[in-house]
């Protein structure tokens, strides 16, 4: 139960983030949501009520509860309000 | 709350590590380092739905992923 330092070098400022959900993705392909209690310099998290969204072999999400998820492995971290899906502006026009 | 101090309390019960790729382990965590690399024992590999058992195994903390404290695992056993 550290206080927190006034002096952050960190980029993102979590605690923004603290008490809302967050969508994290990893290193590999996995991408899970959850609510962000806690975290510290390395980028490391800790999650509750975390829900992984599976791919394969049809997509679901599996519930994992209470979880610390490991800084060194994270890709991107945005909340889960305000998102949305749009179409694919890339894909090829028939 | 901080992350490690969450997996420090975790020592002595069951821990479910969820790796970069398809694989997951479960076991007792007997301890671990500033890498979050982990001891464990009495280990449940998973590969798929591949499952094999080890004694007392040292993870590499590179690929960890996603830690459950107190967790048996994607089986539930």
């Amino acid at each position: 139960p550290a206080m927190d330092k006034p002096k952050r070098e960190a980029i993102l400022d979590l605690s923004k983030y603290v008490n809302t959900r967050i969508r994290v993705k990893f290193m590999g392909g996995r991408e899970v949501t959850g609510i962000l209690k806690g975290y510290d310099q390395l980028l490391n998290l800790v999650l509750d009520d975390v829900e992984e969204v599976v791919e394969l072999p049809k997509p679901h999400t599996r519930i994992l509860g209470l979880a610390v998820l490991r800084g060194p492995t994270i890709t991107i971290i945005s909340p889960v309000d305000g998102f949305e899906e749009i179409a694919n502006p890339f894909a090829a026009q028939e | 709350i901080l992350p490690l101090e969450l997996i420090d309390r975790c020592i002595g019960s069951r821990i479910w590590a969820v790796m970069k790729n398809e694989r997951e382990f479960t076991g007792t965590l007997a301890g671990f380092d500033d890498f979050v690399n982990m001891v464990l024992e009495d280990v449940g590999a998973f590969s798929g739905i591949k499952k094999t058992s080890l004694a007392q195994t040292l993870l590499n903390g590179n690929n960890i992923c996603v830690l459950i404290p107190g967790s048996s695992g994607p089986d539930g056993a």
